[in-house]
């Protein structure tokens, strides 16, 4: 089974590089979020998937016998919460650059950018 | 004694600010007095330099590098500081007259510059250690660079100020870059020892760079060949600054440096030359620029160049004569240069004209200013009975002493008649011929203006009358300085019918002849327009210019603008970095055992995963995207769920939900069509980026998962999850416990996004703050059902938050659960419904529950001393025994601020749609 999840990771997170590349915004926020799902994949492989239990103790037990790995379960928890927050902030500042820019496109929207270009050039406008 | 006279030149700079506002049209008298005390105090040393003693002090400073406060004052530095406090006084006098119209802010802002450059000029003889040098040697450099471009409005003085700061700052790093070499070398800054080990450090093999830093700063600092374009362009400086700076003063500290390292220069063969040859490249580029220049000012700055290179030349000559014609030459050149600048400030300054050939007749109007030119003029010309006869003479037998052949005799002779010409005409033409070419004058002579050329005018007379003193006193001491050992100086105006009486014979004549034609002679030579294109400053332009073009080119080609290659960029170098490191590991790829064990179930949900994420990359409407991300999305919940992470699954699951509530309403907003933004080329770049980053990706996976495990960590917290803390959902309990500090950081972080969503979304001004948000109405069933909804998605919330510590749940998930129940009735009955359910701002969730999250970990702090560390109860409720501790506070904590931080973007996403 390995194979099999390590090639959906890996396969997640091309395509999320591919839709990041992009340049419509949205497309590029989607694109994130889907390689955050990538990696949480791939960080929850290295728990290396060894038992399909929850980390839950048993009544009755005082210790954790056969079961999946809790330390990157802890981890993913809040990674996903953390990427959520992400993306609704990405779309956030789209939906704003949008209003201000009444476009999507990344190369339209560089007013951010006039502020660094060389002065030599702002003469010229 | 001599930190104390730094000091206080240093105190009254920095004090002339406020005494020259308050002292008025008095400032230029009142303020000469620091530099006449200096120069008294100075001349209060002169027994013990004339027994050939030298004083030095030194305080540490930095001694972990070696370098020290060191300062020392022998025969050579006691001559350059008598020049800088001397002339200075007459300077700061002249210039309190010659600025006499400006407003006091400029007036204290000059005087203020004028003695902070004397202070560094100071420090700069008088230091031994060579980082301080080199200090006080850039110290000018600033200065200098400050006022030329005294008038800032001015854009060729601002250009001026400029090009002299971009090339003496220049060489100035020359200089640090060989100073530091030099330490590497010996082990010491000092410059005494650096000489005392001149042989050590010329078999060095670093030589050569040490060198040639030291000719760079000093070629650059002292208007050297190719380097001499700035010093007539920074004749935009006020006359006083010019007569200071650049004659008397500043750029003779190139010539001071290297005579200093006179000993390492003459035990390096060929270095000699070298100097030599820049020289007479000087000295005749100086004379040819001198006789084509038109400006009064002008014409003196090429002059000056040329007497720089007379200098140069005399440093690179070997012999005792060489070092007697140097210091002889500093002081007349000082003496009678200083006097023909303040001589053309006068001129400037009563008629505003500045080209030599307007001018004429001037002595009915300034007769005293025509004297004082008259007598600097002789004195430059090297006719007898002046100090400028006996210098040239000390030049001409330093030469035929020296080992060279006849070129550099030659080339002086021709230099040194040019010379002569230029101190006809600079003399003659506007002040005693062509009268009646000017008529009137705007004011006549003051005492301010002419107490300075006067004084140094006659000083160049009566020294070469009674030269007892100073060549008692000052100039054997400064040959003995450099020379190494004393050398006998002989001042006098007869040394009976000699070869040198003869070249001196030769340049008057010479120097006659050019004066009589000066006239063609200038018309033939500035009329050529084919010199221009050689001229040095013409490719100082194009070399600014091509520089400038080049940052632009390079600014346009790294910074343009264009997100995507940007990330492009950023991700082939991480891919490269990836692959380099695997590389470099020299390790095979692992596969571990039985990795390609399939099962049908998981491989079919894997392929709809994957399928999700290539969706996604081909679909063209953002709608279509934003499903088939959440697709992968799910089938990695699932994933989840079948590998023992019930929590995770969950967690996934809410926020697929949530993502598709928020992102929706953007999609209201936004173009949902989103044809292609790349060409195909770019894509098939693009594509070609991703699937090899996805390829080493899936290599490195199956390569960790290869590798063996450490199991202690998993495994303690395993053991001392029940045992330690209570809980039995190991993954809640190392967030909220264990790893209670990084969870604190994430609440925030999460707290954090929610402020930042209001900023961004939340109500502009008070009138949308009171208007509401306008929604439409759902359909009716949703909006029948939806506060069964609603109450059944908030108890279920509790039920996963309270029992998180157990079971599968925990603060995360049950805020995300909330947050969903709020999200439902905003959907079917309108965001303000919500936000009436809500009854406080989410603002004040968010960073309540970030509060409750800190304060649940300060019993602990207060107990046991560690914050989070959390503490227990046992209670009894109807015959159950529940376990309560301040972990479940934390839980909430992290429960509300999720709940807030969501509600923030939900209403801020629905305003924002609504507006």
């Amino acid at each position: 089974m390995t194979i099999l999840y390590a090639m959906v990771a890996a396969g997640l997170f091309g395509c999320g590089l591919y839709m990041v590349l992009s340049r419509n915004l949205v497309r590029l926020l989607l694109g994130l979020s889907l390689l955050t799902t990538a990696v949480n994949l791939i960080l929850f492989q290295t728990g290396r998937m060894r038992s399909d239990q929850p980390p839950l103790i048993p009544e009755g037990a005082t210790s954790l016998s056969e079961s999946a790995d809790p330390v990157p379960q802890a981890l993913i928890l809040t990674a996903i919460v953390i990427g959520f927050a992400l993306t609704v902030i990405m779309a956030t500042l789209a939906l704003r650059a949008y209003r201000d820019h009444r476009t999507l496109k990344s190369d339209e929207i560089n007013s951010a950018h006039e502020l660094g270009r060389p002065a030599a050039e702002h003469d010229e406008r | 004694m001599i930190s104390t006279l730094l000091a206080i030149s240093l105190a009254g700079s920095v004090l002339a600010w406020p005494l020259s506002k308050l002292l008025g049209r008095w400032a230029g008298w009142g303020l000469a007095a620091l530099p006449a005390g200096l120069f008294a105090g100075f001349i209060g040393l002169d027994t013990t330099i004339e027994a050939g003693g030298r004083i030095a002090e030194r305080w540490a400073w930095i001694p972990s590098l070696g370098v020290g406060l060191s300062l020392r004052l022998d025969g050579f530095a006691f001559l350059f500081c008598l020049l800088v406090t001397g002339i200075g006084a007459l300077v700061v006098v002249y210039a309190g007259a010659y600025l006499a119209e400006r407003s006091p802010r400029d007036r204290a802002r000059f005087f203020t510059l004028i003695l902070l450059f004397m202070t560094s000029m100071l420090g700069a003889v008088l230091a031994d250690d060579l980082i301080v040098l080199f200090l006080f040697w850039e110290a000018t450099s600033i200065l200098s660079f400050l006022l030329i471009g005294f008038d800032a409005e001015s854009a060729s003085a601002r250009r001026s100020a400029l090009m002299s700061l971009r090339v003496t700052a220049g060489g100035g790093l020359a200089l640090l870059a060989a100073i530091i070499l030099i330490g590497a070398q010996l082990g010491t800054y000092s410059m005494t020892e650096a000489i005392a080990h001149a042989v050590e450090l010329s078999e060095s093999p670093w030589i050569q760079v040490i060198l040639l830093g030291l000719f760079l700063g000093a070629f650059t600092k002292s208007a050297q060949f190719p380097f001499h374009f700035w010093l007539p362009n920074a004749m935009q400086a006020p006359t006083p600054a010019s007569a200071y700076l650049h004659s008397a003063t500043m750029v003779k500290l190139g010539v001071y440096l290297l005579a200093r390292f006179e000993p390492v220069i003459g035990e390096v063969p060929g270095a000699r030359d070298v100097l030599i040859a820049v020289a007479l490249a000087t000295m005749i580029t100086g004379a040819f620029q001198a006789l084509r220049a038109e400006n009064f000012k002008s014409v003196l700055a090429y002059s000056t160049v040329a007497s720089l290179g007379i200098l140069m030349m005399l440093v690179g000559l070997d012999g005792p004569m060489a070092g007697v014609a140097t210091v002889g030459f500093i002081l007349a050149h000082a003496l009678y240069k200083a006097t023909l600048f303040f001589c053309a400030g006068i001129v400037l300054h009563a008629t505003g004209l500045s080209k030599l050939r307007l001018m004429g007749g001037l002595r009915r109007f300034l007769p005293a200013t025509a004297v004082a030119a008259a007598l600097a003029s002789l004195s430059m010309a090297g006719l007898p009975p002046f100090l400028g006869f006996i210098s040239k003479e000390f030049l001409f037998e330093a030469q035929i002493q020296s080992s060279w052949d006849a070129v550099p005799v030659a080339v002086a002779v021709l230099v040194n008649a040019v010379i002569v010409g230029v101190a006809g005409v600079v003399t003659l033409r506007p002040f005693f011929m062509g009268s009646g070419r000017v008529r009137d004058v705007k004011h006549r002579e003051v005492p301010g203006l002419l107490a300075g050329p006067l004084v140094l005018a006659l000083l160049g007379l009566v020294i070469s009358l009674d030269s007892d003193w100073i060549s008692r006193s000052v100039l054997r001491p400064a040959v003995a300085a450099i020379y190494g050992r004393p050398v006998e100086v002989e001042v006098g105006l007869w040394h009976g019918i000699t070869p040198i009486l003869g070249l001196s014979l030769v340049v008057v004549g010479v120097g006659a002849l050019i004066f009589t034609f000066w006239v063609p002679i200038h018309r033939r030579l500035s009329k050529q327009s084919t010199w221009h294109r050689f001229d040095v400053e013409h490719g100082y332009d194009v070399l600014l210019r091509r520089l400038d073009t080049f940052a632009a080119n390079t600014a346009r080609r790294v910074q343009h603008g264009d997100l995507r290659g940007y990330i492009w960029v950023a991700l082939a170098a991480a891919l490269g970095f990836v692959i380099w490191g695997i590389a470099a590991s020299g390790s095979v790829p692992r596969l571990s055992a039985g990795a390609g064990e399939f099962r049908l179930g998981p491989a079919i949900i894997a392929s709809i995963g994957l399928a999700g994420g290539l969706a996604a990359t081909r679909a063209r409407s953002l709608l279509a995207t934003m499903i088939s991300v959440g697709l992968s999305g799910l089938v990695c919940a699932l994933i989840f769920m079948m590998n023992g992470a019930p929590d995770l699954a969950l967690t996934q699951f809410a926020i697929e939900s949530l993502v598709v509530v928020l992102l929706t309403v953007m999609l209201f907003i936004v173009p949902l069509g989103a044809p292609s933004t790349r060409t195909s080329r770019e894509r098939t770049s693009d594509a070609f980026l991703s699937a090899a980053f996805a390829v080493v990706m899936l290599i490195v996976v199956l390569d960790m998962t290869a590798s063996p495990q450490s199991p202690q960590v998993s495994a303690f917290f395993g053991a001392e999850s029940y045992v330690g803390a209570f809980g039995r959902n190991v993954v809640n309990v190392i967030l909220v416990d264990f790893r209670g500090f990084d969870t604190l950081g994430e609440t925030s972080v999460i707290a954090l996004a929610g402020v930042i969503a209001w900023s961004l979304l939340g109500p502009r001004n008070a009138l949308e703050s009171r208007k509401g948000i306008q929604s439409g109405r759902a359909a009716f069933i949703l909006s029948f059902m939806s506060p069964m909804f609603f109450w059944l998605l908030m108890v279920l919330s509790f039920v996963i938050l309270l029992r998180g510590h157990n079971e599968i749940g925990g603060g995360f998930v049950g805020g995300l659960t909330a947050a969903l129940a709020f999200s439902i009735v905003s959907l079917a009955r309108g965001v303000e419904r919500a936000r009436a359910r809500l009854k406080v701002h989410p603002l004040t969730l968010a960073s309540g529950g970030l509060l409750l999250a800190i304060a649940s970990g300060m019993p602990g702090l207060l107990v046991n001393g560690d914050f989070l560390s959390h503490l227990w109860i046992d209670t009894e409720i109807l015959g159950m025994n529940f376990k309560q501790g301040t972990a479940l506070l934390f839980d909430l904590g992290v429960y509300t601020a999720v709940l807030g931080t969501v509600l923030a973007f939900l209403f801020g996403l629905r305003r924002e749609a609504a507006r």
